[in-house]
């Protein structure tokens, strides 16, 4: 896993797609700290945190995720690695944890605008570290949706768009049923943005991560027989 | 040692590998050769655990690539068709990054990155990007990521397409240097290149083995005649009356006229037969004044077409064989839709 990991990390900073990744998400995370905090001389950071996160997710984690495999299977290079000896789950969760760790990035130098505000009044740490930590299983949902989308098809901008239908979808499902608001990711962020960790929200999130990464991992296994 | 049993391997209705069986000893070099299309990259993919065979088993150092994938995957290093590679990595990086994938050591790591570098003759431009190598250079990166980790058996398919001669004799030498220490099995549609490195070969098409041979023994099996290519000063044309005066001479055959007094003639007999000595002691008594003669060596390339052409006629015959049976059953059909009507009647 490590070695994928760490050639994946690599890839990103050696193509433009961590450097955009990260910069428009600072961007973001700058615009919505003036629109939610600093416009309105509030000192509260969910409301920055879950805008970050809806638009984050619409656009950037799809631009993230769509290489993952996608780039692999049209280059021939996943035969390098598959012929390999590594197994297909050490491949899968390489490059996984290589994506979450861009976001993760990101979440950290999002400290700064915590930082800002505290000169001008008290940051609850624990909420911060809370809201935080959804933001990462959020991310990690939403990565690992766009994986799966990624390992099925050669084409990127397919898996993109793939990616983008999958999370945006019940944003608008939910006005038809409310069952839809249980595959709405942005829904099981509400509670941690106002510093609650509801387990509920925690289990979802990390379910929809670990059946996305088997079902990649089983699809990859299988192509194999059919391919 | 690599053992294929009984493969067969199946897209939908098309069958590409069609019930294939053969063994790959240590240290030998197997050229595996067909026309395009013939089942030689999916036997390649299938015997590095790329994909999975339909039915069939294959072995590779005693461990079965379906069920002992890692240490079967272990033991080959594969440089696969179109040479795939990660461009935006330097040649020294992507080597590093396979030598990981290979679980190379990493206390040994570096040297041996280092090692196959200068094998394959990639020091100049190990610091470059691979999207700025050339053909060859990529072909030789391709082939570095075979080689590290040293695994036993080496698979390359189609290393020299789309190299110049002089970077294909590089490659070529090469591969014999590899043949020294390692088990070699590469794909090829060029025949040249199987008879100068190959010890065995295994002729495939339509996915079915039709030779496994010696380059050697394949040109001989395939040979039906002895001919003598002869070039000769003949000024009063006693070449055409020849056959009569030996009579193992089955043609001959005028080649072309020199323009310079002298003539060429192809001389065949049947392959039991040396004519040489005899044209040797009856054309200067004709006043055939003999400048060359030489006999023509047949090729790997006849043997293998002829070798396709005869599984192409025995399709042919089978097709027939089968539409002959489909034609008597309806005309049974026929006859009994015939019989039931008249004993409706």
């Amino acid at each position: 896993m490590w070695a994928v990991f760490k050639k994946e990390l690599k890839t990103y900073f050696l193509s433009p797609i961590g450097y955009i990744t990260i910069g428009v998400f600072m961007l973001m995370y700058s615009i919505f700290f003036y629109l939610t905090t600093i416009s309105y001389g509030s000192v509260y950071l969910g409301d920055l945190y879950y805008a970050t996160a809806r638009y984050g997710l619409l656009l950037m984690i799809p631009l993230l995720t769509m290489r993952m495999f996608s780039e692999e299977r049209k280059n021939g290079t996943e035969q390098l690695l598959l012929t390999s000896p590594r197994s297909v789950s050490s491949i899968v969760l390489g490059k996984f944890f290589a994506a979450v760790t861009i976001i993760l990035i990101t979440i950290l130098f999002s400290i700064v605008y915590a930082i800002i505000i505290s000169f001008f009044g008290d940051v609850t740490i624990p909420t911060l570290i809370v809201t935080m930590i959804g933001f990462l299983l959020l991310a990690m949902a939403a990565v690992s949706i766009g994986m799966l989308a990624s390992s099925i098809t050669e084409n990127q901008i397919i898996s993109a768009i793939l990616t983008i239908g999958i999370l945006v979808a019940p944003w608008f499902l939910i006005d038809m049923s409310e069952i839809f608001s249980s595959i709405d990711l942005i829904d099981k962020f509400l509670g941690f943005a106002t510093g609650t960790i509801s387990i509920a929200d925690v289990i979802s999130l990390l379910s929809i991560t670990v059946m996305c990464i088997l079902i990649t991992i089983i699809l990859i296994k299988r192509r194999k027989t059919v391919k | 040692m690599i053992e294929v049993k009984n493969v067969t391997k199946k897209y939908g209705s098309t069958v590409a590998v069609d019930n294939i069986s053969f063994d790959v000893k240590d240290g030998e070099v197997v050229g595996f050769l067909g026309p395009n299309g013939a089942g030689k990259s999916t036997t390649m993919n299938m015997i590095t655990g790329f994909i999975e065979p339909t039915s069939g088993q294959i072995i590779v150092n005693g461990n079965d690539i379906s069920k002992k994938q890692k240490k079967a995957k272990k033991d080959i290093g594969y440089m696969p068709e179109n040479v795939p590679l990660y461009y935006e990595l330097t040649a020294k990086e992507f080597i590093t990054y396979m030598a990981e994938l290979k679980m190379v050591k990493r206390n040994v790591r570096k040297q041996e990155v280092q090692e196959v570098i200068k094998e394959v003759g990639l020091e100049e431009v190990q610091n470059k990007l691979i999207r700025n190598l050339s053909r060859g250079y990529k072909q030789r990166v391709s082939m570095a990521g075979a080689l590290i980790g040293n695994p036993d058996v080496i698979i390359l398919d189609e290393p020299t397409v789309g190299l110049d001669p002089k970077q294909i004799t590089e490659i070529r030498n090469l591969i014999k240097k590899l043949g020294q220490k390692h088990t070699v099995i590469l794909s090829t549609h060029i025949l040249s290149e199987v008879s100068q490195i190959c010890e065995r070969v295994i002729i495939i098409n339509k996915g079915k083995i039709i030779a496994i041979d010696t380059p050697e023994n394949l040109e001989k099996a395939t040979k039906e005649k002895n001919s003598i290519s002869i070039t000769v000063e003949d000024p009063k044309d006693n070449m055409q009356n020849l056959k009569e005066k030996i009579k193992e001479i089955e043609t001959i055959e005028f080649k072309r006229d020199n323009n310079d007094g002298t003539k060429q003639y192809i001389v065949t007999s049947s392959s039991d037969v040396d004519l040489r000595k005899k044209l040797f002691e009856v054309l200067p008594k004709e006043e055939i004044v003999i400048f060359e003669l030489k006999k023509t060596e047949t090729t790997l390339e006849d043997a293998f077409i002829k070798l396709i052409d005869k599984a192409k006629e025995n399709d042919g015959i089978e097709k027939m064989q089968k539409e002959e049976v489909d034609n008597t059953q309806e005309n049974d059909q026929i006859k009994n839709n015939v019989e039931e009507k008249e004993e409706k009647k």
